[in-house]
């Protein structure tokens, strides 16, 4: 077990002082001789569903509870998870035929099967919007015997497999009598069962007796999964600064994402804690109005891609060049969907030639209202350059700093912006996110375009012709400017040196890893 | 005279009670509906479309008009409910209850510390005047006034949780820890509290101290050639108590409410903390819940201090 500040040998003062009023505590006393691990999150999860929303940290503590049919690799391919192999599609791309592994154990200790799948499946496609999205492509969802399960489309959907894979807003697979709305019962089939939840205090997830793995070597999400720790404590550490010094106090086995300027002082500290550096984490991007206002324009918005340099926004937003990169490809090099079409309109800073576009596209002054939050500084000091080189070019720019309960519910509302920044996750399949390529998500983009471009990407099932497929939309991108992916972050995260086995990962997960005693 | 005064004293106290109370819920519902933003946005996340989250809103009755949402909470109230949370999935008294006992233990222990220091200092401030000492406490009592707690929390963990390794960094103790186990997790932060609000008790204590050791009964008290410590420990604090027990009373009431930023910083899943996530998320039963029950608690403590002079000072009469 992780020997905790508390029980180190200069804490004695302390405690004996303590011991004499039977105020005798170290933090792992209570469970002495329990394997578990102390993990930093970044907050109170707003729900254990995670079907219902695509909130990392829901998924970064469910997914050790719930697992889906097929996961991602470490090349960021496609593997299966519960079910036997990957699918068996038709000539025609619209018949997927999946049979399920045997022996895969509930955690009510009932052996899963296909009417848990069929049953799961339709309330992801209910409840979340990932699976609402994925439902308009679906024509029939039923069961083949115990094992066997039979989607078949309405038209071929290449990001199928990639959408019941996602870990974040999971189609996880569910006992199928636990299945209510909202959840009340948390039955799945990972190697942790859910035990016990303590709002603001901790999520405790307990080993699974009878977890039923997989054979092949473990990679990224997929492969072997082991718990070999016995409890894990997901702790609600919502202040960034305490999240520091509890991983340099060794309070905390893992602390989750942590502020960039902390990497110095854990730099500092190799004995007691190592950084952990997930490059290509995500993506912070600004998203225009389409619907209403003077951002309807598309000259008006190329005008503005051209005012603006990504890279001295993604300086303004994370400082340290080892933790953004600036560049207009939207996946990175060596990866299935890397493309630079388009990209010469990426950074380009040209205020001379955004003023000519501008005047062009009848711009006449129009404010342009920046929605933003604080809740990600990275956010409000994009914003701020953002505002800047949009002056600089001519614009007339408001900031609308609000907090993040307010953005999200005006975001909704055409009427009250212009552009909203957000980020999102680096995933391996285009179509997760962001949600602005589906339809109905703020921005509103439509257009027969996009319509084109993503009806190809979507029909397409070689993943060879996908990556080339994908360059077009990104063009499209480029040509209508709907958002801005303004380029690419890393994120800071740090463990201790005692936790072993641990693989960075966008959501990271624990297990196959061990606490060295 | 009255037959009962102290009878009618209490009931008119209770009357008055009730009235601050019924305000009180009307205005804590008015304001949170005032202010912009939607729980069940934050809910969904990102990829929810406008559909999506007025299903949501139907299911938690967020759809319906304004005046029979208030109706309902009301409704509630009268039975002793105050609702369920959006998202912690359960009811707010639960949840409310959970957070009861860090937040009471960690004001209790706040204070405890405050009057430890503020007190003496506070006396010894007034016995020298003008010197040395006085100076001295007075300058940290301005200090303390001044400093902001989040910065002298984080100084405190850097010096004894991270540095010398004497105390946790944060939360509230293992699941399972004992109630004792679970107390050495507040010694920081009920020390930030207990140093910061010091400040107002010396001040407090110092100005009470110095207009009653002006009293002729304190003079009569030396001229008797009572010990100098007899006179002020006995005769001149015991009369200088009744605005500091105010100052201390009021004290616990604000901790129990107030002290957000100690237990954000300090991770503590206490009242505080429940009522920042809550405002943060618009989980509107919480945030009327908790400030309707920390307004009842203010104001029974108000209630009960009054109560406490009659036993500090016999003088003090219903």
């Amino acid at each position: 077990m992780m020997h905790t500040p508390l029980i180190r040998r200069r804490t004695a003062v302390a405690a004996a002082l303590l011991a004499g009023t039977g105020l005798v505590s170290p933090l792992t006393f209570a469970q002495a001789g329990k394997s578990a691990l102390n993990l930093a999150m970044i907050g109170e999860p707003p729900t254990l569903d995670i079907m219902s929303t695509p909130a990392d940290l829901v998924c970064i503590i469910m997914q050790h509870v719930y697992e889906p049919l097929f996961t991602f690799d470490a090349k960021a391919s496609l593997v299966p998870l519960l079910a036997e192999s990957l699918p068996k599609v038709s000539a025609d791309g619209k018949q997927y035929s999946i049979t399920l592994r045997k022996g895969v154990m509930l955690h009510n200790g009932r052996e899963l099967n296909a009417d848990d799948v069929v049953a799961s499946l339709h309330r992801w496609m209910e409840v979340s919007p990932r699976g609402k999205s994925v439902s308009k492509e679906v024509a029939t969802l039923v069961t083949k015997g115990t094992q066997g399960i039979e989607i078949t489309l309405k038209s071929p959907y290449a990001p199928l497999l990639s959408q019941l894979a996602m870990a974040s807003g999971m189609a996880a697979i569910m006992a199928k009598e636990s299945l209510a709305q909202p959840l009340k019962e948390f039955v799945g089939t990972g190697p942790y069962k859910f035990k016990e939840r303590r709002p603001d205090q901790y999520v405790l997830l307990s080993k699974f007796d009878d977890y039923s793995a997989r054979k092949e070597a473990a990679s990224g999400y997929g492969g072997k999964r082991t718990a070999v720790v016995e409890e894990l404590r997901f702790i609600p550490v919502p202040n960034a600064n305490t999240r520091v010094e509890g991983a340099l106090a060794g309070q905390f086995h893992y602390a989750d994402l942590l502020p960039i300027e902390a990497l110095g002082r854990i730099e500092k500290a190799p004995g007691k804690v190592v950084p952990i550096m997930t490059p290509s984490f995500g993506f912070p991007y600004m998203v225009f109005n389409t619907k209403e206002g003077v951002m309807t324009s598309q000259p008006t918005r190329k005008a503005v891609q051209t005012a603006i340099g990504e890279g001295e926004m993604l300086a303004a937003g994370f400082g340290d060049t080892r933790f953004f990169v600036a560049e207009g490809n939207h996946f990175p090099k060596g990866t299935p969907f890397f493309s630079a079409a388009g990209t010469t309109s990426y950074n380009e800073r040209d205020a001379a030639k955004a003023k000519v576009q501008a005047a062009a596209a009848g711009y006449k002054g129009d404010t342009i209202r920046i929605l933003t939050s604080r809740q990600y500084d990275f956010h409000y000091n994009m914003a701020l350059i953002l505002a800047e080189q949009l002056k600089r070019g001519g614009f007339k720019a408001e900031l609308n700093v609000v907090d993040w309960a307010t953005l999200v519910q005006r975001r909704s509302d055409a009427k009250l912006w212009d552009i909203y920044i957000t980020h999102s996750g680096q995933f391996p399949e285009p179509m997760l996110s962001p949600p602005q390529l589906g339809d109905g998500a703020p921005g509103w983009w439509s257009s027969p375009a996009k319509q084109e471009a993503l009806s190809a990407l979507n029909q397409e099932s070689n993943p060879a012709k996908r990556g080339a497929l994908w360059g077009k939309v990104q063009q499209v991108i480029y040509d209508e400017v709907p958002y801005i992916n303004v380029g690419k972050f890393a994120s800071l995260s740090a463990r201790s040196p005692a936790l072993e086995g641990y693989t960075p990962n966008t959501y990271p997960f624990f297990w196959n890893t061990s606490v060295k005693n | 005279m009255t037959r009962y005064p102290m009878t009618r004293y209490l009931l008119s106290r209770l009357m008055g009670m009730l009235v601050v109370m019924s305000l009180v819920a009307v205005l804590v519902f008015i304001l949170t509906r005032a202010a912009s933003g939607d729980p069940i946005a934050v809910l969904l996340g990102d990829q929810a479309t406008a559909e999506d989250i007025s299903r949501v809103q139907k299911l938690y009755g967020l759809d319906k008009p304004l005046p029979v949402q208030f109706g309902i909470w009301v409704n509630q109230l009268l039975h002793g409910n105050l609702g369920d949370s959006i998202f912690l999935q359960r009811p707010v008294t639960q949840a409310l209850w959970e957070r009861a006992e860090p937040t009471t233990l960690l004001a209790l222990m706040a204070v405890a510390i405050a009057a430890g220091i503020g007190v003496p200092c506070g006396v010894v401030s007034a016995v020298f005047r003008g010197r040395m000492l006085d100076q001295l406490f007075t300058g940290l009592a301005m200090l303390g006034a001044s400093v902001p707690s989040f910065w002298f929390g984080l100084v405190l963990m850097q010096l004894f949780a991270v540095g010398l390794a004497w105390f946790p960094v944060s939360g509230y103790g293992d699941p399972g820890a004992t109630l004792l186990e679970r107390m050495y997790f507040l010694v920081l932060p009920a020390t930030v509290l207990g140093v910061l609000n010091s400040a107002l008790i010396i001040r407090f204590t110092r100005a009470s101290m110095l207009d009653v050791l002006g009293e002729d009964y304190v003079r009569t008290a030396r001229a008797k050639g009572l010990s100098e410590s007899v006179v002020v420990l006995k005769h001149a604090l015991r009369n200088a108590l009744v605005p500091i027990v105010t100052v201390l009373g009021l004290t616990v009431a604000l901790m129990i409410g107030g002290a957000v930023v100690t237990e954000t910083v300090f991770g503590l899943p206490g009242v505080g903390n429940l009522v920042v996530s809550a405002v943060l998320r618009r989980d509107y039963p919480v945030i009327q819940g908790a400030l309707l029950v920390v307004a009842a608690i203010y104001v029974v403590i108000n209630f009960l201090t009054d109560l406490l002079y009659t036993v500090v000072d016999p003088r003090v009469k219903y």
